[in-house]
């Protein structure tokens, strides 16, 4: 199904969403300048690896996917930020009773790592399916969905079933 | 605090007002990439196409690779050569203005005045560009202007040129003017030179609408402004519409970006069937 993706649908669709690329690209390094950086260089990515998209009706996640891989190289690269891998992140947040409560929550959503608050974005202010994510982050479903349930246990959120 | 209020906090991330510009530049950027590719792999096969059928010719006959050698050259010697390129950066702004020159043509007189018409037109996008982002109230805003130009038809009679501008500010918008230079005869075609009368811009015309609404039917990714009663929209062409001669002999008319169309369209251009006109052309030497 699908047809091989156009320049013009291309261009239109990063058009259309390139406020949620650049709040996803910010999400990561808090800087205009450099989310701003993130955005463009996503952009150059996606139309040299167009071969890659099967299907228009994918590009979404596709495109999300590219940012997110874009946002950590860049982070890798620059040293002005200190990259923590998973397991650091996890180290550091892992103490009994160590839950934000008290903090703001959107204080609280930096100090996850990286993949737990890509988790929280795509699934809660972007909506997209536990799978898409799954698909985005190169996981299984089953993973992705306990990350979720974890982190939405230390940032005590109170939820209704529908929403997980 | 809870998940709504952190979508709302997440939703309330300032958008830089240069986000969208940087989109269109970059994939402006993209799309140049792109035809240039697709420019590159064409000539390519054409150079083969050509070679081919030079072996397939001496092969057959004798006589042809007896009446080959006495053709001294095969290439044409008028050529488009990039004259001068303006180019300016800073944070805002960017620029690249390629101002092209047509050499070759025996027709001294018309080939200065080509030139001298790239060159003037060119220097004052610049210029203009330049005095733009000086003022007070743009020189914080985002701008960029490219200009481009490229040979579409290159034949023993005819030379097309194509002067591509894109401005881009709070949105973009682009635009191409075509040069159709008869080479044989050395000089440049105007529409209405190529008609018995003023009655081409009533056919061509009524014949663009029967397109459009075709195109309309056919694929629901089309959308034309058609003069309808009330509705504003294309009734007609001007006198000296866009055109140019491709490279089988039809008429192609050209509206810019925004004219006829939304802009998701672009650059909008309609082949007129030779059948149509050909009742109201002076000849059959330029159009087929």
């Amino acid at each position: 199904m699908g047809h091989p993706t156009t320049y013009d649908e291309m261009a239109e669709f990063i058009l259309q969403n390139k406020e949620n690329y650049y709040r996803l690209a910010y999400s990561y390094v808090r800087s205009r300048e450099d989310a701003l950086d993130i955005v463009q260089e996503a952009i150059v990515r996606a139309f040299s690896s167009r071969k890659t998209l099967k299907d228009t009706a994918s590009m979404k996640s596709w495109f999300y996917r590219i940012i997110i891989n874009t946002a950590l190289d860049f982070l890798r690269k620059n040293k002005k930020y200190t990259y923590l891998d998973e397991e650091q992140w996890e180290g550091l947040s892992s103490g009994p009773g160590d839950t934000y409560e008290d903090v703001d929550l959107h204080k609280a959503l930096d100090k996850l790592s990286p993949k737990n608050r890509t988790i929280i974005i795509l699934r809660f202010f972007e909506d997209m399916k536990l799978s898409d994510i799954a698909r985005i982050l190169g996981e299984n479903e089953n993973t992705v969905k306990t990350s979720l349930y974890s982190t939405l246990k230390k940032l005590r959120l109170e939820l209704t079933e529908d929403m997980v | 605090m809870n998940i709504s209020d952190m979508k709302k906090d997440y939703e309330n991330t300032p958008i830089p007002d240069e986000l969208d510009f940087i989109v269109r530049k970059t994939l402006k950027k993209e799309k140049d990439k792109m035809k240039f590719h697709k420019l590159s792999k064409n000539i390519i096969t054409g150079v083969a196409a050509a070679a081919a059928l030079f072996v397939l010719t001496v092969n057959v006959s004798p006589a042809a690779a007896n009446a080959m050698a006495d053709v001294p050259v095969l290439t044409s010697l008028v050529k488009v050569v990039t004259f001068r390129e303006y180019t300016y950066k800073d944070d805002h702004h960017e620029a690249d203005v390629k101002v092209p020159q047509v050499t070759g043509l025996d027709n001294k007189d018309l080939e200065n005045h080509l030139n001298e018409k790239y060159l003037e037109e060119n220097t004052k996008l610049y210029k203009d560009f330049l005095k733009n982002i000086g003022t007070d109230n743009l020189d914080k805003a985002n701008l960029a202007l490219f200009t481009d130009y490229k040979v579409i038809l290159d034949t023993d009679s005819l030379l097309v040129m194509a002067s591509e501008k894109t401005e881009i500010a709070a949105s973009g918008s682009e635009s191409v003017h075509y040069d159709t230079i008869d080479k044989k005869n050395q000089m440049v075609l105007t529409l209405s030179s190529l008609f018995k009368d003023s009655s081409y811009i009533d056919v061509i015309s009524k014949n663009i609408i029967s397109q459009m609404k075709d195109q309309m039917a056919k694929d629901e990714d089309k959308m034309y402004f058609i003069a309808d009663g009330t509705e504003d929209g294309f009734k007609t062409i001007s006198a000296d519409q866009n055109f140019y001669i491709n490279k089988d002999g039809k008429l192609v008319i050209s509206f810019n970006e925004y004219d006829v169309a939304p802009g998701v369209m672009g650059i909008v251009e309609f082949i007129i069937p030779t059948e149509v006109i050909k009742d109201i052309l002076v000849s059959d030497y330029y159009v087929k």
